[in-house]
């Protein structure tokens, strides 16, 4: 055993340090399949106190870190390649619930679901709802600034971040926000949500709890052509209604759900749904529920069902958001996309998309938050397969381009992590990710947070020329 | 596209012919998503991905392609410690078969380094009828002596089995009632099983009635035994098909409709001697025969909709058995059971689809890992204030009933089946006497 292992052990007790290459091989790889990186060492802090020992001594000893929650991310952002991964899933306490005041204080390691679940008995949510949210942490959101099928009304994880402890990377504590939302000076709040883990350590998370709606309605519309599910999507949002959520799903994506135990009764003949979600104060919602139902009717739609009870509508929840996962039904291997379009875009990148799927000879799953033109293309694969790997590798660039033309970006949610490294360049000049990593190196000047990520070295002149940091 | 059930990647494995490389296309439908954890009762207790289904499929594919040693005693940990409680199928997307996976490692590890000494004990003992009938009469005589009640006493470890077989004491005396229904022509033949036949001999007397109550009728079948399940699930495959093969034959020569089970540990295995027997075509198409006639007993009572019996006004929790609600997906049917009893008070039980530790003989080869499972159910049992929980597997019983006999509590577990007896039994003593 190395001798930081040891040290590591002094502060977070035997067993919570994992060196051994069979005790490490599980934190290798996190929600992308494909890739995988090795740790130096893998370390779990019991305790806040714990953690700020841990990156004070890993500061101490000039080593490099990346913080982890429960590896479902999607971009490869929680990989360490030769750094200590520090693994944040035993810090899930949910300090305090301030009902009155609608805020929440928790451990990074919380599960996104629970605390909602624990809002629950006082008519309150957590808004920000990845569709992995039963399953990843509270900080790994932060660290992502996650989205989900209901940011379309609510706003993504940073609209609900309200404060921060975090320890920065050479082991100082700082608060960042206030439980109270005053801002004073620059909002280094909003800086953090979002680093991907590359400015420190999240501690704790005061999160806005946002009061259940009075009323919701969640209805499936069925369409024919994919054409005319995206032409709906625009008219939807076209007529001012605000959609508490609005997802679409394509034919294999359906089929693939419906083949799942969290088969939902989509109509497994459809090109395409629509799964709407309105909701708000009783009064009105009606009105509204109408009006959606006549403009999908208009834009094509054969049939759009209402979900009766909230059990249908759970049931058409559940099969969207484990769309991801039943995607393991069609191949072993599978990389996701995460390109933001404008809405008026839809019907022509789907269009690009399918064509590209065609030429390559692969199979696109699309399944995403149409309302706010966040594609999520999967391409299912066998990594086995050398022809095969090269020619999704090959399709995935020919969509991003495809979605940057439309004047798009390259990601909405998942984060840029390792897996779209590649695609910065597509959208930002060198001065730009120049002017990003001297951001980064105000909150880690010695470059030890999550290396590697999220800027391609090479963009970075005076990074690239220096030694990678170890 | 295709969406069969399993891929076929040709591959090259670096343990040819072994059982995990013939179950390796399962491996292959995990997507890494992560939905299993928060399903998974180790993953909660430990806290380490190591000890998830998702940890757990790296570490197989890791033994499949050679990075890892069978032998190495860190991943033989890992895999030890799954209770098998197949929560996790029930929240895969993908459908991986994590069950047949577990077992297949199992059997792969066992040929490179030997089942843990007090597994290999009880498993001898489960696989030899005279063996077993010895232990089991001598467990009987503990129960009956009243000794258990008194080693039950022996705080933690120690007096823990004394306390399971404690808490196999039939609760109601057993009453026989005149049966005024007519069979209506699906007849049934109960697995006797031999826990349930041993310690539990009131549940399958109770289950006979409650059926025959129904209109179900029936027939014995003789020389069946052990179901094999604590094998298969410890690796030992020979053992379990030999034990499958034996109550298949006499399956085969009962002609009822029916085998009825009310160990839901045991239903599920019957349900999968096709896949135990996969390999020897001469019994594969036996055992599909057999598997689809196999029923647990409140799937029988719940399409049938129980007849209503005399009230029991008492606050009752129920707990789902792993192999009910995961293996089997026999999820609303023991609750439909239970509310055919007048006033029972059924209150919900938080995580009640989660295992409670038992998992076969796995509280006796990892007790620390068991009991930290254990002491999650037991809040929650606690906080329901239910005198009796309510779950239909041996197992399961004798866990939650033990652990209710160490904390002091007054409630106790019983077998869902043995409540509509007692509720039975009540009405028709009215009846004599009203």
């Amino acid at each position: 055993m190395i001798p930081l292992a040891r040290e590591l052990q002094d502060i977070v007790g035997a067993g919570w340090v994992k060196s051994g290459s069979s005790d490490l091989l599980a934190y290798t790889s996190d929600g992308l399949p494909g890739y995988r990186r090795d740790p130096l060492l893998a370390v779990f802090p019991g305790s806040r106190d714990e953690a700020i020992a841990v990156v004070q001594l890993l500061a101490k000893r000039n080593v490099s870190f990346v913080p982890r929650g429960a590896g479902t991310g999607l971009s490869g952002g929680a990989l360490a390649d030769g750094s200590v991964l520090i693994g944040m899933q035993r810090l899930r306490r949910i300090i305090e619930l301030d009902a009155e005041n609608r805020t929440a204080r928790v451990e990074p390691g919380v599960v996104n679901v629970h605390l909602t679940r624990a809002a629950t008995p006082h008519g309150l949510h957590y808004a920000p709802d990845p569709s992995s949210q039963s399953a990843c942490t509270i900080g790994g959101n932060v660290a992502e600034n996650a989205g989900g099928p209901h940011c379309l009304k609510y706003g993504v994880t940073t609209n609900h971040v309200l404060a921060l402890t975090v320890v920065l990377p050479d082991g100082v504590v700082v608060q960042l926000g206030s439980a109270t939302q005053e801002t004073e000076g620059y909002d280094l709040l909003g800086t953090f949500v979002g680093s991907e883990g590359c400015f420190g350590l999240v501690l704790d998370v005061t999160v806005r709890l946002t009061p259940n709606p009075e009323a919701v309605r969640t209805m499936l519309a069925d369409f024919t052509t994919i054409d005319a599910a995206a032409r709906a999507t625009s008219d939807i949002v076209a007529s001012g209604i605000v959609p508490a959520a609005l997802e679409m799903m394509d034919a294999p994506t359906i089929q693939a759900v419906e083949s799942s135990i969290y088969a939902a009764g989509y109509p497994v003949d459809a090109a395409a749904v629509l799964l709407i979600e309105l909701d708000g104060s009783a009064a009105g919602i009606e009105a509204d529920a109408e009006r959606v139902v006549a403009l999908c009717r208009s834009a094509g739609a054969r049939r759009v069902e209402v979900a009766a009870d909230e059990t249908q509508r759970q049931r058409l929840w559940q099969g969207r958001k484990k769309a991801f996962g039943a995607m393991g039904r069609v191949s072993s291997h599978l990389v996701v996309q995460d390109a933001v379009i404008p809405r008026t875009q839809l019907p022509a990148v789907l269009r690009e998309i399918a064509a590209v799927a065609a030429e390559e000879r692969l199979t696109v799953c699309n399944v995403f938050h149409a309302g706010d033109g966040n594609l999520h293309p999967n391409i299912p694969y066998n990594a086995n397969d050398p022809d095969e790997s090269a020619r999704v590798h090959r399709a995935m660039g020919r969509i991003m381009q495809a979605c940057v033309a439309a004047g798009g970006s390259v990601t909405g949610e998942h984060g840029i992590g390792l897996d779209k490294l590649d695609y910065m360049p597509l959208i930002f000049s060198d001065e730009s990710l120049a002017a990003m990593c001297r951001v980064r190196e105000v909150f880690d000047p010695g470059r030890r947070a999550n290396p590697g990520k999220v800027i391609p070295v090479r963009a970075c002149r005076e990074w690239a020329l220096a030694p990678a940091a170890r | 596209m295709s969406h069969s059930a399993t891929h076929t990647t040709a591959r090259t494995t670096a343990l040819p012919g072994s059982p995990l490389e013939q179950a390796a296309s399962g491996l292959d439908m995990c997507v890494h998503c992560g939905f299993c954890l928060q399903a998974c009762p180790t993953y909660l207790a430990l806290d380490d991905e190591n000890d998830s289904p998702r940890g757990r499929l790296v570490l197989m594919r890791g033994l499949l392609e050679g990075e890892l040693n069978p032998a190495d005693p860190d991943v033989g940990t890992h895999i030890d410690r799954c209770l098998g409680c197949r929560g996790c199928e029930s929240a895969c997307p993908s459908g991986v078969p994590y069950g047949q996976l577990l077992e297949a490692t199992r059997a792969t590890l066992a040929q490179h380094r030997p089942i843990p000494l007090i597994a290999r004990v009880i498993l001898a003992v489960f696989r030899n009828p005279a063996l077993l009938a010895l232990a089991l009469g001598a467990a009987r005589l503990l129960r009956a002596t009243g000794l258990t009640r008194l080693l039950a006493r022996l705080p933690g470890r120690p007096g823990f089995p004394f306390a399971m077989v404690e808490s196999t004491r039939p609760l109601h005396t057993p009453t026989r009632y005149a049966n005024d229904v007519s069979p209506s022509g699906t007849t049934f033949t109960l697995l006797t099983g031999c826990v349930m036949e041993g310690l539990f001999a009131h549940t399958n007397r109770a289950t006979e009635r409650v059926l025959e109550a129904n209109g179900f009728g029936r027939q014995d079948t003789a020389n069946q035994g052990c179901c094999g399940a604590l094998h298969a699930h410890a690796g030992d495959l020979a053992s379990a098909r030999a034990l499958a093969r034996r109550n298949i034959a006499a399956f085969e020569r009962s002609s009822a409709d029916l085998i009825v089970t009310n160990s839901s540990g045991c239903g599920a295995m019957l349900r999968e001697y096709p896949h135990l027997l996969a390999d020897e075509p001469a019994w594969t198409e036996r055992a599909s025969r057999v598997a689809a006639r196999v029923r647990d007993v409140s799937e029988l009572l719940a399409a049938r909709g129980p007849r209503p019996g005399a009230a029991i006004p008492w606050r009752v929790t129920y707990d789902a058995p792993c192999h009910l609600q995961h293996a089997q997906r026999i999820v609303a049917q023991p609750r439909a059971v239970l509310s055919a009893i007048p006033q029972l008070d059924l209150v919900p039980l938080a995580d009640s689809d989660q295992c409670c530790g038992s998992a076969g003989i796995f509280n006796l080869v990892e007790p620390d890992v068991s009991e930290r499972v254990l002491e999650t159910k037991l809040r929650n049992i606690q906080a329901t204030r239910a005198t009796l929980v309510a779950t239909g597997n041996p197992g399961c019983l004798m866990q939650i009933g033990a652990g209710l006999i160490q904390a002091k509590s007054s409630a106790r577990a019983i077998h869902p089946v043995e409540l509509l007896d007692a509720s039975y039994a009540a009405q028709a003593q009215h009846r004599a006497d009203p």
